[in-house]
């Protein structure tokens, strides 16, 4: 018997969740009969009786001064429509532990199975059935995970037995069997299949499917990135693998500060005082764009989990997170069938970032979020970590014969199972049936305890080896970690969520937080006590053997016996042709601007310059006390700033920065200029708040569209702006990531690429933050100067000319040798103490970052337009590694910019206003408090 | 002087915990990372300190309510150490997820385990809001604000569930006996209820009460976040001699347990 509690707000009352559903239907979804929305919280109990249910409803569940409750009966007895929305069986409610440990702190004993989950009350007299449904559809339920109960559950254990172990004939498959085996599962190609086919006949045995599912999960392209490895024929000239061009210039740079690069969970270069920093950047575009709240958190969760798991451990200090999507008000009917609409995805992504971010004690502080309609097909999400460990233990150490293999953490369920595979399909009309087990709900509690017990095993010097559990489960975690010694799991030892896996199921599911950890026996059971102090579940799966094999076993039979060789080294070499179509994207005619102070307010509120504060204001970006330049300040809180900065060491001066860059459009013109700019852009953010060049390193990603040829010549051009860019600046890619599924493709015959992506991550290190700036104006009559090299004339993908209907041709092509120039001579002005702010040029432009500093300043400014200048392009051009400073008046600019182009080209006023002249007459004068409206508008809307 | 013991209780979920750690430690206390299973084993107790610090953070998820699990927790198994240590004019501090777990142990306003009396719900907004405000500092006999009334300091705020409520009888009571701590204030330095100044929408403005003794205070805002000049969003543009405004309430705490 299943008792119910539902617990409701006492009239009068505020229900907030009811409020927001409200605000959702009627300005969302444009629902004007809803009227009113009033929200529930239902409690289900197993195993006790009424009395219980009512005792622990007024202890635990109801709290009297704001709330009522009911056992076993309605609460909204009024409403036109009255539904629940609950998580479908087998999908973790993260809430059902808390209730088990209370009720059993409350002295109740016989509680077998709690759940809790939502009852919404609609109120309105013309409620249509139609309105119901799409409020469901398009708000409230996620049909990956939840579902509306229609009738009260009979139980709410889940029962189940496992399968038995399947053999697959492969040996005797057709051409066409070995595809259709492939298709929706394994997204392995013919010639792949076939290797595999060759491998088993040679064993004279047929796989079974732990075995055939491993292979698919260790080859495919999320894990083993099998384009990056290619050898490229570009316009028929042949060029190594992506990868190796990458690695390679990294190991050219020789940079001093760099302890590990690309062999690791992140990339760790040395801090100070016997410490190191590190980094890593992931994607999780393909997750979230079936169910963009548990895919971002999952994302988050599991590069945090790259950071816990490098070296022998990190603390993790900081998150960020930088997504592309298609505008929020794009038409629904624009929208491809399987794809979700982008207000949605937008809304329930930042959701996922804060939940995951917030309760785990992370902050983010760095971010961006961009706009293009043809992210239409594919969101890009993209989401950093960045952490701090004992330079000492910062070299992944390997697991020695007779190591004992753990698991840590989370339990195992059928969440995730082919999410590596998933990841590197193309999305289609069929992607949300098909894949809906790829999603899962994150448990950031769960992984933040986890976290606690490895850094205080690390500290004991427990840990031998340690890795996280991310993309293909045990198989990938346990598989890499033995890839050169052996190893051998008993896949039944494993804890699940609840009974009935299959094997194939325990070795791939991809149930989040878990690590796995190689550990000498001799320390197990200190580390088993750590674990039980934290109240962390820790077990042990298997050993490390010697045996260069990766076997499994279930209940006593051999379920899997492979080669590690065979599995890491196995995959054929891809050879891929490359050739990069330049599209036609003609240059606009410019008109000269008659209305400036529309002109300005549009660029200000373009998607891609507006005011990204009402996300900021959602995460937590001040825990752990460690920042130095948030992401936003100035006089009244609102100016943006350019890029992280964190004390990691409270009370010592030691920064840490944190910035990126990316820019799709103009990879759309040129990859290469685009992506030199990203790199650019990415750095500029760090220079410009203090940042030395010498002392920073970058992390790539890549997020592409299905390579084929065209896509391919767009990656390769890119990676050689990357690498040209590393000679140049000497700055080394650490870490990197490539997630080339960005493809639609409809049943219809539509195919829809996103712009191609490149996102560069920075991190570095500052001796003392004291000498850093900020991007705010700091007071009245000071000098505005702008230094770097720019042709304005160069103006394609600039926000300016999407305002015109237009992308261009000509785009800001930057020089990486100049370039290195000018970062020295603002770090080195921002490190004499002489600069009062500075800021970089973007999207938006001069114009923008102007607009900005003064709004932090709460200031004015006045400029001269120079005289060989046009105007809109002076103050639109989006070149990067171009910079605004204010510096004193009195203060001698060639003293302090030398070598480089700089030039005063205006001051700060005392006013409310932006004001301009060129030939000794007024251009415009606007007022900035209009600007600054036309700026924040459009993210507060969305976020209101 | 030997230097006050200040026990900061950790559990799942919690995660301010390293910074109030370093707060005390900077106001001239010695800390001691504690976890409740500590406590709860006999390992730890709580009579071994002076000060008992609850941080910030999402205890046990926030489940059910903010601070709830962590509070049932208390109240069940904690009760006699809480109330001997209470009993003793020790002091005990509830910063965000700690004032909640103050509040829903009973232990704030009224200092009575197990009863219930005020309430933080969500904020007006609906969601989770992180942004610096200024309080003023009430005149009350709260120990931890000594020295402090009548002035504005600078804070942050991170919390979606921080609107303080309460029963109008409740709320009289508690002004009338001055257990007001903090207000939010509005740029004119007058207690505001209008976001964003005020970030919940909580009544009276109240962002922290305390006890009737003074001796047990919870604040929404984190004046751990502010105990270093750089940790200020705005300390480019301050003075360079001002004094992070948060580490007063921490040399209270030691201060008054020095003369303990």
């Amino acid at each position: 018997m299943i008792q119910e509690v539902r617990v409701i707000a006492k009239p009068g009352l505020p229900d907030s969740k009811g409020d927001e559903s409200l605000y959702e239907i009627n300005r969302a979804l444009g629902i004007q009969s809803v009227e009113k929305v009033r929200t529930a919280r239902v409690f289900r109990f197993e195993g006790i009786s009424e009395k219980e249910a009512a005792y622990l409803a007024g202890k635990l569940l109801a709290e009297d001064v704001f709330q009522t409750y009911r056992v076993n009966g309605p609460v909204i007895e009024d409403a036109a429509v009255v539904l629940e929305v609950a998580y479908k069986p087998g999908v973790m409610n993260p809430e059902a532990a808390s209730l088990l440990k209370s009720a059993s702190d409350l002295g109740i004993t016989g509680l077998i199975a709690a759940d809790s989950s939502w009852e919404y009350g609609f109120y309105g007299r013309d409620i249509s059935g139609a309105d119901i449904e799409r409020i469901l559809n398009s708000l409230l339920v996620n049909a990956t995970i939840e579902y509306v109960v229609r009738e009260k559950p009979q139980t709410l254990v889940i029962k189940g037995v496992p399968g038995p172990t399947g053999v697959i004939p492969i040996r005797r498959m057709s051409d066409e069997e070995l595809l259709t085996l492939s298709r929706d599962k394994l997204f392995l190609n013919l010639e792949e299949m076939k290797v595999v086919q060759k491998y088993f006949a040679g064993l004279q045995r047929d796989p079974t499917d732990c075995e055939i599912e491993i292979i698919a999960q260790t080859w495919s392209e999320h894990c083993v990135h099998k384009t990056f490895r290619a050898k490229i024929s570009m316009d028929g000239q042949e060029k190594p693998p992506l990868l190796k061009r990458l690695k390679d210039a990294t190991a050219r740079s020789k940079h001093p500060l760099v302890l590990s690069a690309f062999v690791d969970n992140s990339g760790v270069m040395e801090f100070y005082e016997g410490t190191a920093i590190c980094g890593k950047v992931e994607t999780h575009n393909s997750p979230s764009a079936i169910e963009p709240y548990g895919g971002a958190m999952t994302g988050s969760g599991g590069v945090f989990r790259d950071i816990v798991g490098t070296g022998l451990g990190a603390k993790v200090l900081a998150s960020t997170n930088m997504f592309c999507f298609a505008p929020p008000g794009t038409p629904g009917e624009d929208i491809p069938p399987g794809c979700l609409h982008p207000h949605y995805l937008l809304r329930r992504v930042v959701t996922g970032v804060k939940d995951y971010g917030n309760r785990m004690g992370i902050p983010t502080n760095n971010g961006s979020v961009h706009f293009h309609p043809d992210f239409r097909a594919k969101p890009t999400v993209i989401v950093g970590a960045y952490g701090i460990l004992p330079a000492g233990s910062s070299r992944k150490r390997q697991p020695e014969a007779g190591d004992l293999v753990l698991t840590l953490g989370g339990r195992t369920g059928r969440d995730g199972i082919h999410g590596a595979t998933f990841s590197s399909g193309e999305m289609t009309d069929r992607t949300i049936d098909v894949n809906a087990s790829a999603v899962q709900i994150g448990h950031p509690i769960e992984e933040k305890r986890m976290f606690d017990a490895i850094l205080a095993a690390r500290d004991k010097g427990l840990l031998r080896a340690i890795t996280d559990c991310g993309a293909g489960g045990f198989a990938s975690a346990v598989g890499e970690m033995g890839s050169e010694i052996g190893v051998n799991i008993a896949l039944d030892r494993a804890p699940l969520k609840y009974p009935g896996l299959a094997p194939w199921e325990i070795l791939l599911s991809e149930s989040q937080e878990r690590m796995v950890l190689a550990v000498a026996p001799a320390h197990l059971e200190q580390l088993l006590e750590i674990c039980r102090g934290y109240n962390v579940e820790a077990t042990v799966l298997g050993e490390f053997t010697g045996d260069k094999r990766f076997c499994a076993t279930y209940e006593g039979l051999t379920v899997m016996d492979l080669e590690m060789e065979f599995l890491h080294d196995g995959l054929p070499q891809r050879f891929m042709t490359a050739a990069w179509q330049r599209p036609e994207h003609p240059e606009p005619t410019l008109r000269e601007t008659r209305n400036w102070s529309r002109l300005f307010a549009r660029v200000m509120g373009h998607l891609n310059v507006c005011s990204k504060e009402p996300i900021i204001r959602l995460y937590d970006h001040g825990v752990q006390g460690t920042s130095a330049l948030p992401p936003f300040a100035g006089a009244n809180g609102d100016g943006p700033n350019d890029a992280a900065i964190l004390t990691p060491l409270l009370g010592k001066p030691y920064g840490m920065v944190i910035s990126h860059g990316l820019n799709p459009v103009l990879n759309m013109i040129d990859p290469y200029h685009g992506s030199l700019w990203a790199a650019a852009e990415a750095v500029s953010n760090a220079v410009s708040s203090g940042a030395n060049p010498r002392e920073m390193v970058l992390i790539d990603n890549f997020i592409w569209p299905f390579p084929d040829e065209d896509a391919l010549g767009a990656l390769d051009m890119s990676v050689d702006a990357c690498v040209d860019f590393v000679r140049a600046t000497g700055m080394p890619f650490i870490s990197g990531k490539d997630s080339l599924s960005s493809t639609y493709r409809g049943q219809d015959g539509t195919v829809i690429k996103i712009p191609p992506v490149l996102c560069v991550s920075v991190f570095g290190r500052i001796p003392d933050v004291s000498r850093t700036v900020s991007a705010d104006f700091k007071g009245a009559g000071n000098q505005i100067v702008l230094v770097g090299c720019r042709n304005t004339s160069e103006m394609a993908g600039s926000v300016y000319y999407d305002l015109q209907g237009a992308i261009g041709q000509n785009l800001p092509k930057l020089d990486p040798d100049n370039l290195m120039k000018v970062f020295e001579a603002v770090y080195a002005a921002i490190d004499s103490g002489k600069l009062l702010a500075c800021h970089d040029i973007s999207e938006g432009g001069l114009g923008a970052a102007l607009a900005e500093m003064c709004f932090g300043g709460a200031t004015g400014a006045s400029i001269t337009i120079p005289a060989d200048e046009n105007p809109e392009q002076f103050l639109f051009n989006e070149t990067a590694g171009c910079f605004l400073a204010e510096l004193p008046a009195d203060a001698d600019l060639a003293d302090i910019f030398s070598g480089v182009p700089c030039s005063v080209i205006g001051k700060t006023t005392a006013g409310g206003l932006l004001t301009a002249e060129q030939y000794g007459k007024t251009l415009f004068t606007l007022n900035l408090d209009e600007l600054k409206e036309a700026w924040q508008r459009p993210m507060k809307e969305v976020f209101h | 002087m030997l230097k006050p013991r200040v026990c900061i209780l950790r559990t799942d979920g919690i995660n301010c915990d390293e910074e109030t750690f370093y707060a005390f430690n900077k106001a001239g206390a010695e800390c001691r990372m504690v976890h409740v299973n500590q406590i709860r084993s006999g390992e730890e107790k709580l009579a071994s300190y002076q000060i008992l610090a609850l941080p910030g953070g999402f205890s046990y998820g926030d489940d059910v309510h903010s601070g709830k699990i962590l509070a049932v927790e208390l109240a069940s198994f904690l009760k006699e150490q809480l109330e001997e240590f209470v009993a003793a004019g020790k002091l005990v501090l509830g910063i965000c997820n700690g004032f909640q777990v103050l509040v829903r142990t009973g232990l704030l306003p009224e200092r009575h385990l197990g009863e219930i009396n005020a309430t933080l719900m969500a904020n007006e907004n609906s969601h989770f809001e992180c942004r610096w405000v200024n309080l003023l500092v009430e005149r009350s006999h709260c120990v931890f604000t000594r020295s402090l009334e009548g002035s504005i300091i600078s804070v942050q705020v991170a919390h979606g569930e921080g609107k303080f409520y309460t029963a109008p009888a409740t709320l009289q009571g508690i002004e009338n006996r001055g257990q007001v701590v903090f207000r939010y204030a509005g740029p004119d330095g007058r207690p505001t209820v209008l976001y964003p100044h005020n970030p919940n929408g909580s009544l009276n403005a109240i962002a922290g009460v305390c006890d009737t003794t003074g001796r047990i205070m919870g604040m929404m805002p984190h004046p751990e976040r502010f105990v270093e000049k750089t940790q200020h969003p705005n300390w480019r543009r301050m003075l360079s001699d001002t004094i992070p405004h948060g580490l007063a309430i921490f040399k209270n705490a030691v201060d008054y347990s020095k003369q303990m």
